[in-house]
């Protein structure tokens, strides 16, 4: 069984990320940085009907437009479009100013059906059908275990809360987009991809070509998060126009489409009905929920995916329980899996009732939940984070904070699997002693490269600059998408393999018998004139899954103007062995700081009577900036012995649950709808003020 | 886009003759891209008027400060001389979007921007302000909107340095054909009062020249209310000024923003504070004057709490 080093240099260590010059230097090509000579520029025309069969799409006018090149069709013949923003067509021109010009010139005949865009409306059997042939509300998907009516009767207490999460947009720095080139009946395509072997695969299906005509490149990408895993409409789009106009093609999403048409994590509208013995042990739980993924609409039980549901009751073990979940379509872009999907939404409900639960019981948060939760790790990091946060001094009796200016805590915790598998990598040794690390992945901005410098410096006695590391291309040997926060526990033990392979070859060929470090060198000039060439592929035994994790957060709370400041947040995080200390931690604080947005901003408005999203820029669509970040403690509990764990979804899951938290303790009052905004805070203390 | 033309004015003659009912003029540019990329406004021609000599220029005389209609915002916020003189002002500025916006932003700019509607602002939609016939926010999403709502559009003005302005009794100076019109803020946002098109009394060619404060003895104070800590709209602004004697206030002037189409004050506010030696007490009176005709919509009744608790905070700073 391979196991990793254990004195490493560079593993577990902080090293600078490898592409951090490149990045701040702006010498890294993104997707939007391709510039093959002779590239157009495309774009896409949007349905301006929520709800609309599409009669003719007159494309006349547009070819007129200077600079016009190609234009195509999303689909041939009537059509029926169901959201404010589906694809319809696209252009591709000499210039962008082109582009919106025959964008504008293209004629659409359509017949406007009706529409519904919001939850509360799509659930009435009154209202207009997304999809004829099914109901907007799906029926209950349905778990049951024990009997739940017996044991609500039989707690000591019980807690009645209702909750809700707003559908969170899928808004990466960079947007999704291709720069596609066709030549000689091959496709190269640069793309903003989460997976480029399925963005390849995708391609080739919707193109009717094979496999090996396509080329995937993604060597720096700015964010995906869940979005970005199949070429999408806009990347099909993007190939057929350079096949048409016989020119690369480049086609990246502006600010409003991405707002549209390319994901989001799906609403939630919970109510939760929890009983627990007058000890806090947790005895009952009954879940009636439902939620919209737009036109998808996602009515299963299972947690996970794109759908409306998710994973209930969350993290604490419950003896008996009962839930119900139904998905509603709403004509609105459709979901796709988002950071964790499913969780944020489940611990918001979960952490909510929890902390109810606690007051009434007048037992301490943090005491409940480590008494309720079946995951030693986590109980642990309970009690490592109340200690490191300072818990026990800073918590309070709900709203007993002084002054108009209250300040709060609250913690909650996270579950993931994470685990890894199905990557092969390959090295290549010359004779200079120069290596080239390849691998088929792509670094979503996690610090992937980094990571592989890393492993590859520990084995091999280098340094991490030694190693020249190549991902993001379908010509390298296959890795999976990223996603799942599966990346590091796939890529790591592949590496590993490959290097442990690489020695094993060297010392051979060199007849050393140890060609690590100082002997590196001249071991390698024995290759004579051809570079080794060595594959490796994952192993068991150097990774594993499942974490926990939990989160304190301490916030300020202006009781007049509803302003919230989060102060601190303190998180206590296990990933296994800590491969890159420095990437890790900037997962966490971009995590945390993802959770703070969903907390507090981030909430997609759509207007019931146009059917239009009314948010789709930054400055409505709101975002923490830097003066909303607070100080942010991160603990990684180092567990070498599990091998490499992914960290990437974990940390923003619980973030958002305790920041509302924190403010219902500092309040008094709890705003059971995130985001949790001014105009919430000032109406929930008013409802209070009224019925004191 | 649409095509346009662009000149450069080097004075504001010929930046008018330039402009003529057609043109528009450039200066931080930050609304009016924003608006030709919508395909809100389509100009025909942009007078850049940065170049013209002085019209960036600070000027303090013996009776009033005086700032060219391009001083950018990160000029005034940089002053130490205005600094000192109104610390409202300073404040008013300092909250305003980011420092590269500031950088580039002007006082004139920021005076005669325009709605910040989500509803005017949309590609797709067509409202008053658009040349339709309603108000989308009336009946719809209208959290950020006005809470004073007798007028037809509920899309309130959103300039911070109008409320500050208002408060400091600023005069703007505005050329209209061969005259120079001195406005009171009041008088630059009457129209949006009246007429649901308008975002300001300003018509197409009227160029502002500059902004005169009167230097007297008045102390300044802004406030603003917003859901992130920096780079965001103001839910509510609020600033005020006075002469402070020994606690006693005279020559008050108390405005809020983000209300109303226009920087909102009510004399009868104003004279409840001047002779007066202000408190906590007094101040939440003059609060509920000022927001005693408040009529908000559906989803902005919030903005009433946090206007009277601005008011309150905002002359408890003018005292201290």
């Amino acid at each position: 069984m391979p196991t990793w080093p254990k004195e490493s240099k560079f593993i577990s260590k902080n090293i600078r990320r490898i592409d951090g010059p490149a990045k701040v230097t702006g010498s890294a090509k993104y997707t939007s940085d391709v510039q093959p000579e002779g590239c157009l520029y495309g774009m896409i025309l949007r349905s301006r009907w929520p709800a609309a069969r599409i009669t003719r799409i007159n494309l006349d006018k547009a070819r007129q437009v200077a600079g016009f090149r190609a234009a195509v069709l999303v689909r041939e013949g009537e059509r029926r479009v169901r959201y404010y923003g589906e694809e319809l067509a696209a252009v591709a021109c000499a210039t962008k100013q082109a582009c919106q010009d025959a964008l504008r010139a293209i004629e659409v005949e359509a017949v406007p059906l009706p529409f519904v865009v919001r939850e509360e409306d799509a659930i009435r059997t009154d209202s207009p059908r997304v999809w004829d042939d099914s109901p907007n509300l799906s029926k209950a998907g349905l778990r049951e275990r024990g009997d739940v009516t017996k044991a609500l009767a039989d707690s000591a207490v019980v807690v009645e809360g209702f909750f809700s999460t707003p559908v969170q947009v899928h808004h990466p720095l960079e947007t999704h987009g291709n720069t596609a080139s066709w030549t000689d009946e091959e496709l190269t395509v640069w793309s903003s991809t989460q997976g480029i072997f399925s963005v390849r695969d995708g391609l080739a299906g919707n193109l009717n070509l094979e496999q090996n005509k396509i080329r995937v490149i993604s060597e720096y990408m700015g964010g995906g998060f869940g979005a970005k895993f199949g070429p999408g409409v806009e990347g099909a789009l993007a190939a057929r126009l350079s096949r048409a106009a016989k020119a690369p093609v480049k086609l990246m999403l502006t600010r409003f489409d991405q707002s549209l048409a390319v994901g989001n994590r799906p609403s939630s509208y919970q109510k939760i009905k929890l009983g627990a013995a007058a000890d806090g042990k947790l005895l009952a739980f009954e879940l009636d929920a439902y939620g919209t993924a737009g036109i998808g609409s996602g009515g299963s039980t299972e947690g996970g995916g794109g759908g409306a549901e998710f994973p209930a009751p969350y993290i604490y073990q419950i003896p008996n329980i009962r839930v119900s979940h139904r998905g509603v379509t709403v004509n609105a872009g459709s979901a796709r899996a988002f950071r964790a999907p499913g969780h944020p939404q489940a611990s918001f409900g979960m952490e909510s009732i929890l902390d109810e639960l606690a007051v009434k019981l007048n037992i301490d948060p943090v005491e409940l939940r480590i008494l309720n939760d079946p995951f030693e790790i986590r109980r642990k990091e309970y009690q490592l984070g109340a200690e490191r946060f300072g818990w026990k001094e800073k918590y309070r009796k709900p709203g007993s904070s002084p002054g108009s200016i209250k300040t709060g805590v609250g913690c909650a915790g996270a579950m993931w699997g994470g685990g890894g598998g199905g990557t092969q990598a390959e090295a290549q040794v010359n004779p200079d002693g120069a290596i080239e690390i390849r691998c088929g992945t792509q670094d979503l901005g996690t610090g992937t490269k980094t990571v592989i410098a890393a492993i590859g410096a520990d084995l091999l006695g280098l340094t991490p600059d030694q190693i020249a590391v190549r991902i993001g291309d379908t010509r390298f040997p296959p890795s999976g998408g990223s996603g799942g926060s599966t990346t590091a526990a796939s890529v790591s033990p592949a590496v590993h393999n490959t290097c442990q392979r690489v020695l094993e070859e060297l010392q051979k060929v060199s007849g050393m018998s140890d060609v690590r470090g100082e002997n590196w060198k001249s071991a390698c000039k024995k290759l004579g004139v051809n570079p080794l060439v060595v594959p490796g592929k994952w192993v068991e035994g150097l990774s594993s899954s499942g974490v926990g994790g939990v989160q304190f957060a301490e916030v300020e709370v202006d009781t007049q103007t509803g302003f919230v400041k989060v102060k601190k947040i303190t998180c206590v995080q296990d990933c296994g062995l800590v491969v890159s200390r420095l990437t890790c931690e900037s997962q966490v604080n971009g995590g945390i700081i993802m959770g703070i947005g969903y907390a507090l901003y981030e909430e997609r408005v759509m207007d019931r009577a146009s059917g239009m999203l009314l948010n789709p820029n930054f400055e409505t669509y709101k975002l923490p900036g830097l003066a909303d970040v607070p100080e942010i403690d991160i603990v990684l509990l180092d567990m070498p012995e599990r091998g490499v764990i992914g960290i990437g979804e974990p940390v923003t899951i619980p973030t958002a649950s305790a920041i509302a938290n924190a403010v219902a303790n500092a309040l008094g009052v709890r705003i059971g709808s995130l985001p949790v905004t001014p105009a919430k805070i000032l109406a929930a203390l008013d409802k209070s003020k009224a019925t004191a | 886009m649409k095509p346009f033309s662009y000149a450069t004015a080097l004075t504001p003659e010929s930046a008018r003759e330039l402009a003529g009912q057609e043109g528009a003029y450039l200066a931080g540019g930050n609304d009016l891209l924003g608006l030709m990329k919508e395909s809100i406004l389509a100009p025909k021609l942009l007078v850049n008027i940065k170049p013209i000599p002085g019209f960036n220029a600070i000027e303090q005389t013996a009776r009033s400060w005086i700032l060219g209609a391009t001083t950018t915002l990160a000029q005034i916020e940089n002053h130490a001389g205005l600094r000192q003189a109104f610390p409202g002002l300073h404040q008013a500025v300092a909250e305003v979007g980011s420092l590269q916006i500031r950088n580039v932003a002007t006082i004139g700019g920021n005076l005669a921007q325009h709605s910040r509607c989500w509803y005017f602002r949309h590609r797709d939609l067509v409202c008053w302000k658009k040349g339709g016939d309603t108000c989308l926010a009336r009946e719809g999403e209208n959290r950020y909107h006005s809470i004073f709502t007798g007028c037809a559009c509920i899309s309130p003005v959103v300039s911070n340095l109008s409320v500050v302005l208002a408060a400091l009794g600023a005069t703007v100076h505005v050329r209209r054909g061969d005259q120079t019109l001195k406005w009171s803020i009041n008088e630059l946002y009457a129209q949006a009062w009246d007429d649901p098109s308008a975002h300001h009394s300003l018509g197409s060619g009227d160029l502002i020249l500059k902004i005169e404060i009167p230097a007297d003895s008045r102390r300044s104070a802004y406030l603003q209310a917003s859901e992130k800590a920096q780079f965001d709209w103001a839910l509510v602004s609020c600033a005020a000024s006075a002469q402070v004697d020994q606690g006693r206030f005279s020559r008050s002037r108390i405005v809020l923003g983000a209300v109303a189409p226009a920087p909102y004050q009510v004399n009868e506010a104003n004279q409840m504070l001047d002779g007066q030696a202000v408190d906590e007490a007094l101040a939440a009176q003059v609060a509920d004057r000022l927001l005693r005709d408040a009529t908000p919509v559906a989803h902005n009744q919030y903005k009433v709490a946090i206007a009277k608790a601005l008011v309150v905070r905002t002359l408890l700073l003018l005292r201290s």
